[in-house]
C-alpha cells in the first residue's frame, strides 16, 4: 500500500478506488448496439468503467460507465440550452479524462456530433498548433469548440481564425443550465462523430463515422480482433484524438464493458516505463501501441523489468505504423524476465476511414514474418520469399474482419493474388460515410464501385495482408503520420522562399523508420546567408512537425513539376537519390552532417 | 546566468549531442540536434528536479532556456 503522502506527491486522489475488472451480475454483450448511445446505457447497469492516472502514476480520477452516463445525460442538456441544433459539430480538445468524455457521450445523447481535436505536445509547437486547429475547426464548420482553462488560449485563436464565435471550457460548460427537452439520442441510421486523422494541415478532412461504421467496427475488433472475454482489462496511453485511441480504446472496451486503465499520451511520453509498471499493477490483458512505443519503454525500463508481472497481459497489439520485427523482438527479450509472452504481439492494420480495424492477426498464434527479397519488391513489384541476409522482414497483419472486402490490385486495376504488390481497396460497413463537407475528396477516395483507395501498398499472403508501404507520399516518423505538404507549407513561409520552393519526402532509413529530407531551392549566394536559411527552415519544422529533418540547398528550378504544374515529390526524391540534383553547399554540408 | 537556467542547462547537457554551447537564448527545438521524442525525456528531467509539472499550453510557447527558466520559476513559486 502506499502511504497518503507518496499518493498525494504523485498527484492522485485520496480513498479513490479504480473500476473492478468485471462485471459479475451483468452478461457481456459485445458490441451487440445499433448505437454508442445504446452501448453506454448497457455498460452503465454494470460497475465497470475508465480510470485515469495522473503523470506520475497514481489513480487520479475513476469515471464508472453508470457515472459517464449520468455525465453525458447532464452534458447533453446544456449543450442543447447553448441553442445548438441536431447534427451540429461540437470541437472538443481530446485531453485523456472525465471531460472530454462527458463531452463525447454527451453529443451522443443529445443528437450533436462530436469532433475530437488534438493537443499540443510540442516545445514552440504554439502557432502551427493554432493553424491547425484552425482548418479542423473549419473543415468541420464547427459551431462551438471546448478546450480545458490550458488550451483555451491556444482554442480560442484557432477559432478566432476559422470564424468559429463560440469557445467554452469545461467549467463554464458545466455552469450551463440543463435545456428541459426529451434527450433524442442519435439513431442507428445517424452519424456518430467526426474523426480527424487524414489529411495534411494546410487542407485537413474529417472522417464521418456513422453509427452503423462504428458498431460494426466494434464488433469485428471485440469479437474477431481481440475475442474479448468478461475477464479482460484494458491500458491505453493513445491519444484520444486519434482513431486508434478513441475507436480501439475508449469506444470498443465500453461496446465490451471492460474497464480500461489510461494513461494520458503526454505522461507516456515523458515516462514511457509508465506504462509497463501500471499495466503490471493492473495486471492489465489488451494493450496497443505504435512499434515506436514498445520501443520506447523497453529503452527506458531499464533494469526494472524483472519487477514487473506483465503475465496477464494476452494482447499487445500493433498498430498506426510499420509494424517492425526487431522492434518486437527487442522488446519480447527486454520484458521476457516480466513474464512478457511474445505470442501476446498482436499485428493489425486499419485507419481512420475504416472506422478504425480492417485485418487482425490470429490473436492465439505468434507473429508472422515474410521475409522477402529487396530488389524484386522494389524493381518487379513482387514479394518474392529469400532467406538472403539483405532481405526486408515484413510483419503479416491478418485476414479481413469477416463483414469485408478487400481487394489488392495492380495499377491497371487487375485484382492480384499472392504474392503481388499492389494497392490495398475495402469495402465493408465500417467505411466512413465520407470527408465532411468535401465531395471532391470522398469521390477521389470512395469508387463508384463502393471501394476505399486505402492508398496502401502490399500483398497477399495465404489470405493475410502485408504491408509494404504506406500511402506514396506520406512520411512515417515514430509512430506518427507526417504529410509532406505541412512541412513544404512552413518552410514556404519563410523569407525568401516561394511557394513550389520546397519538396519534402522520405528515405526509407536502416531501421525502416523514415529519415525526412527537405529539398529547398535557393536563390541566395553568400554562405552565411544560405546557412541562416537552412537553420530557419530545420528549425520552423521542427516545431511544426517535431522533427528532424536534412534540409538540402538546391539550385533554383531544379524541382521537378508534373505536367499539371503540381510538385513531384517521387521525382524529386529520385533525382535527388540518383545525384542529379545536390547540394549546394557541399563543403558546409558535408561538414554539418558530421 | 541566473541559477535556474544554470540548472537547466546542466539537465540539457546529456541531450546536447552535437557540443552547442547553452545560454538562456538557446532555442530548444531548433539550435539542438534534438527530435520530439528526446525533447519530452528532457522535459521530464526538468519536471522531476524542479518537482513541477509544465502545462502543454506553456510548453507549446516556450522556445529558448530562458522562456523555459521562467516557466519553470513561476511554476515553482506556485508552490
Amino acid at each position: 500500500m502506499q502511504s497518503v503522502a507518496l499518493l498525494r506527491e504523485k498527484g492522485g486522489v485520496e480513498g479513490l478506488v479504480r473500476t473492478p475488472r468485471n462485471n459479475r451480475a451483468l452478461p457481456q454483450v459485445l458490441a451487440a448496439f445499433g448505437t454508442l448511445a445504446e452501448g453506454l446505457d448497457y455498460a452503465a447497469q454494470g460497475v465497470t468503467g475508465f480510470n485515469f492516472y495522473s503523470p506520475r502514476g497514481a489513480l487520479q480520477h475513476v469515471l464508472t460507465y453508470a457515472e459517464l452516463r449520468c455525465r453525458a445525460l447532464s452534458t447533453g442538456r446544456k449543450l442543447l440550452s447553448l441553442g445548438l441544433r441536431r447534427g451540429d459539430r461540437v470541437a472538443v480538445v481530446a485531453e485523456t479524462g472525465p471531460d472530454f468524455m462527458s463531452v463525447f457521450f454527451g453529443c451522443q445523447y443529445a443528437g450533436l456530433i462530436p469532433c475530437p481535436m488534438p493537443y499540443t505536445m510540442y516545445i514552440g509547437g504554439k502557432d502551427s498548433y493554432i493553424d491547425r486547429v484552425a482548418g479542423m475547426l473549419a473543415a468541420a464548420r464547427a459551431q462551438i469548440a471546448i478546450a480545458s482553462d490550458d488550451l483555451y488560449g491556444h482554442i480560442a485563436q484557432g477559432a478566432a481564425k476559422a470564424g468559429v464565435s463560440r469557445v467554452l471550457t469545461h467549467a463554464e460548460l458545466q455552469d450551463q443550465p440543463e435545456a428541459h427537452c426529451k434527450l433524442e439520442s442519435f439513431g442507428p441510421d445517424e452519424d456518430a462523430y467526426i474523426q480527424y486523422s487524414s489529411g495534411s494541415t494546410s487542407s485537413p478532412k474529417g472522417v464521418l463515422i456513422t453509427q452503423k461504421a462504428i458498431t460494426a467496427n466494434a464488433r469485428g475488433i471485440l469479437r474477431e480482433g481481440l475475442k474479448l472475454t468478461p475477464h479482460d482489462r484494458a491500458f491505453s496511453w493513445l491519444p484520444l484524438y486519434h482513431d486508434m485511441g478513441l475507436v480501439g480504446f475508449c469506444l470498443s472496451p465500453m461496446m465490451g464493458q471492460v474497464t480500461v486503465d489510461f494513461l494520458a499520451t503526454t505522461s507516456f511520453a515523458r515516462r514511457p516505463a509508465l506504462w509497463l509498471k501500471l499495466m503490471s499493477d493492473n495486471k492489465s490483458t489488451i494493450t496497443y501501441s505504435p512499434s515506436f512505443g514498445f520501443d520506447l519503454a523497453a529503452r527506458r525500463v531499464n533494469g526494472d523489468a524483472a519487477a514487473l508481472d506483465l503475465s496477464s497481459l494476452r494482447v499487445a497489439g500493433i498498430g498506426g505504423d510499420m509494424v517492425r520485427s526487431d522492434v518486437l523482438d527487442h522488446f519480447a527479450s527486454t520484458l521476457s524476465v516480466a513474464g512478457f509472452k511474445p505470442a501476446a504481439f498482436l499485428p493489425s492494420y486499419g485507419m481512420a476511414e475504416t472506422t478504425l480495424a480492417i485485418s487482425f492477426a490470429d490473436c492465439d498464434q505468434p507473429v508472422r514474418v515474410d521475409r522477402i527479397d529487396r530488389l524484386a519488391l522494389k524493381n518487379e513489384g513482387r514479394a518474392v520469399a529469400s532467406s538472403e541476409k539483405g532481405a526486408r522482414s515484413l510483419v503479416v497483419c491478418g485476414r479481413p474482419m469477416s463483414d469485408s472486402e478487400v481487394e489488392i490490385r495492380s495499377e491497371t486495376g487487375d485484382v492480384l493474388m499472392d504474392r503481388d504488390v499492389g494497392r490495398i481497396f475495402v469495402k465493408s460497413p465500417s467505411l466512413m460515410a465520407g470527408y465532411y463537407n468535401n465531395p471532391e475528396a470522398t469521390e477521389a477516395a470512395i469508387g463508384a464501385d463502393g471501394f476505399l483507395d486505402t492508398g496502401d501498398m502490399g500483398y497477399w499472403l495465404d489470405g493475410e495482408i502485408v504491408i509494404t508501404g504506406r500511402a506514396k507520399d506520406l512520411i512515417l516518423h515514430n509512430g506518427r503520420n507526417i504529410w509532406p505538404q505541412d512541412i513544404e507549407w512552413v518552410a514556404e513561409q519563410i523569407e525568401p522562399l516561394r511557394s513550389g520552393d520546397v519538396a519534402a519526402f522520405a528515405v526509407e532509413g536502416d531501421d525502416d523508420d523514415d529519415d525526412v529530407v527537405v529539398l529547398v531551392q535557393c536563390r541566395l549566394q553568400n554562405e552565411a546567408d544560405i546557412e541562416a536559411l537552412r537553420h530557419a527552415v530545420s528549425a520552423a519544422v521542427h516545431r511544426s512537425a517535431g522533427v528532424e529533418c536534412k534540409v538540402v540547398m538546391v539550385p533554383p528550378k531544379s524541382l521537378p513539376f508534373t505536367s499539371s504544374g503540381k510538385l513531384s515529390r517521387s521525382g524529386a526524391k529520385q533525382k535527388f537519390q540518383s545525384g542529379e540534383i545536390a547540394e549546394l553547399m557541399p563543403s558546409v554540408f558535408l561538414q554539418a552532417a558530421q | 546566468m541566473t541559477a535556474t537556467v544554470e540548472q537547466i542547462c546542466t539537465l540539457l547537457e546529456p541531450f546536447n549531442s552535437n557540443g552547442t554551447t547553452l545560454s538562456a537564448r538557446t532555442d530548444i527545438s531548433s539550435d539542438l540536434n534534438i527530435d520530439s521524442v528526446t525533447v519530452m525525456d528532457f522535459v521530464m528531467e526538468v519536471e522531476d528536479h524542479f518537482d513541477i509539472e509544465i502545462p502543454l499550453n506553456l510548453l507549446s510557447e516556450t522556445r529558448t532556456i530562458g522562456d523555459l527558466a521562467q516557466v519553470v520559476e513561476a511554476r515553482t513559486k506556485k508552490g
